[in-house]
C-alpha cells in the first residue's frame, strides 16, 4: 500500500518558526510598552470618563487594540501618542454613548486622593475643593480636559503633548490657557465662600 | 475689591505665572487692593494646579495590567484555535480535491488510450522539474487501472491561511513519504535559484570537471586485392 502525503514544499516549518519567533519578539516589545504606558491609557481615560471603573474598561480595551494594530506601527517610538490618541478616542465614544451621568456624578464626588493637610479644617476645606475642581474639570470640553490633564501628568512638556495630539505647540498652550481660566471662574466664588466662614 | 480697569490683566498675570510688568507693576506698587487681589489669584491657580495634578496623576488599579495580559493571551489562544480548525478544514477540502483529480484523470486516460495500461506494483509519483510553469512542482496523476490502493494522509506542514489562499505561490503537492524530504529540498532550491537546479547537492569538497573523453584510435586500414592475396 503506496502511502501518499500532501505537503507544502516552501520551507513551512521554518517559516513557522520564523513566524512565531516573530510573535514572541512583537509580545515581548509590547509588554515593555505595556509597564511604561498602560497608566497612561488609564489616566486619558479617567480624565475623560471621570469613573474608575469606565476609565479601566476603557483603557483595557485600548491597550488591547495596541496590541492587534502592533505589527503594523511603522514607529515604535511614536507608541505613546498612538495609545494616547486610542484611549481618547474610545473615551469619548464611552461617553456619548453612556446614560449614567447621575452615577458619574456620585462617584466622582467622592476624590480618592488628597493632598495631606494640617488640620481637619483644612481637610475638609481641600476634600471640598477638590470635589469643585473635579465637578468643574467634568464641564470643560473634553479637547479642553485633556490637553490641562496631560500637562498636569508628570513628565509631559508642551512639546511632548502637541506632538501626542498631532496640533501646534500655540494650540496646546492657548488651551491650556483658556482650560485654567474657565476653572478659575468656576472656582473662584467657591474659594471667597470658603473663606467667610 | 480690586480696581475694574486692572481686574482682567490681574487674572492672566496670574494664569500665566508671569511677574507683572509696565503698567500693571507700576499700579500694583501703588494700589494695595490690587496687590492683594494678585496674590489671591495666584493662590487660587497654585491650587488649581495641585489639584489638577491629583487629578491626573492618580492611581492606577492593580488589576489593569493583568485583565490586559489576560484579555492578550485569549486573543492569541483564539486566533490559534482558529487557524487549527481552518488548517483542518483546508487540509480535508485538499484531500478530496486531490482524490478527485487523480481520478478524473484517471478516467480520462483510460477513455483515451484503452490498450495501453500502466501497471505499477508500486508506483512512485515522479518528480518532473517545471519548464515553463510558475509552479515549481508539477506531479503528474498517478495512472494506472489496477494499482494498488493509495492513502493519503496530512501532514503537519500546513501554511498559514494567508499562505493556503495564495495557492499561485505555495502549491501543495501529493508525495510518497518517503520522498518528502527530497521534495522539500528541491523545492527550496528551486525557489532560491529560479530555475531547475541539479538534484545532486553541490558538495564544496569535489569539483564537477567536463568528462574527457579519450580521441577515437581509427587503425589504418590496409586493403589488398582478394587476388594479389591469393597469389601470395
Amino acid at each position: 500500500m503506496q502511502e501518499l502525503v500532501l505537503i507544502q514544499p516552501g520551507g513551512t516549518a521554518r517559516q513557522e518558526l520564523l513566524r512565531e519567533a516573530a510573535q514572541a519578539d512583537t509580545r515581548r516589545e509590547f509588554e515593555e510598552r505595556l509597564v511604561e504606558c498602560g497608566p497612561l491609557a488609564y489616566r486619558v481615560a479617567r480624565g475623560v470618563l471621570r469613573n474608575t471603573t469606565d476609565a479601566e474598561d476603557v483603557a483595557q480595551e485600548a491597550l488591547l487594540r495596541a496590541y492587534c494594530s502592533f505589527d503594523r506601527l511603522r514607529d515604535r517610538n511614536r507608541f505613546r501618542a498612538w495609545l494616547v490618541r486610542i484611549s481618547f478616542r474610545l473615551a469619548l465614544d464611552r461617553l456619548r454613548s453612556s446614560k449614567r451621568r447621575e452615577q458619574r456624578d456620585t462617584l466622582w464626588s467622592q476624590p480618592e486622593h488628597q493632598p495631606p493637610a494640617a488640620t481637619a479644617e483644612d481637610l475638609a476645606v481641600s476634600n471640598e475643593f477638590q470635589a469643585h475642581l473635579d465637578r468643574a474639570l467634568g464641564e470643560l470640553p473634553e479637547k479642553l480636559r485633556l490637553v490641562l490633564l496631560l500637562a498636569a501628568m508628570e513628565g509631559h512638556t508642551i512639546d511632548e503633548i502637541a506632538a501626542m495630539l498631532g496640533i501646534p505647540v500655540g494650540t496646546v498652550k492657548s488651551r491650556i490657557f483658556f482650560a485654567r481660566k474657565q476653572l478659575a471662574e468656576k472656582l473662584r466664588c467657591h474659594v471667597n465662600i470658603t473663606k467667610t466662614r | 475689591m480690586p480696581c475694574e480697569h486692572y481686574k482682567d490683566a490681574l487674572i492672566e498675570a496670574a494664569a500665566t505665572g508671569i511677574e507683572s510688568q509696565g503698567e500693571l507693576r507700576s499700579h500694583l506698587a501703588a494700589c494695595a487692593l490690587c496687590r492683594a487681589a494678585f496674590a489671591e489669584e495666584r493662590a487660587l491657580f497654585s491650587s488649581l494646579d495641585a489639584g489638577l495634578h491629583v487629578a491626573a496623576n492618580s492611581e492606577v488599579p492593580a488589576s489593569l495590567l493583568p485583565r490586559v495580559r489576560a484579555r492578550i493571551a485569549e486573543e492569541t489562544t483564539a486566533t490559534r484555535s482558529w487557524a487549527t480548525t481552518w488548517f483542518a478544514l483546508a487540509g480535508a477540502a485538499a484531500m478530496v480535491v486531490a482524490f478527485i483529480a487523480v481520478q478524473t484523470v484517471r478516467r480520462a486516460n483510460v477513455g483515451q488510450k484503452p490498450v495501453e495500461t500502466t501497471k505499477y506494483s508500486n508506483p512512485p509519483a515522479p518528480l518532473i522539474p517545471p519548464r515553463q510553469s510558475e509552479n515549481p512542482i508539477d506531479v503528474p496523476p498517478v495512472s494506472g487501472t489496477s494499482g494498488p490502493q493509495t492513502r493519503v494522509t496530512a501532514t503537519k506542514g500546513f501554511a498559514s491561511p494567508e499562505a493556503l489562499a495564495s495557492r499561485n505561490t505555495v502549491p501543495e503537492v501529493l508525495v510518497p513519504r518517503d520522498q518528502e524530504v527530497l521534495v522539500a529540498r528541491y523545492a527550496e532550491q528551486w525557489s532560491r535559484r529560479r530555475r531547475a537546479p541539479l538534484l545532486a547537492e553541490n558538495s564544496g569538497d569535489t569539483a564537477l570537471s567536463p568528462m574527457e573523453v579519450a580521441p577515437i584510435q581509427i587503425a589504418q586500414l590496409d586493403v589488398k586485392l582478394l587476388a594479389e592475396e591469393k597469389a601470395q
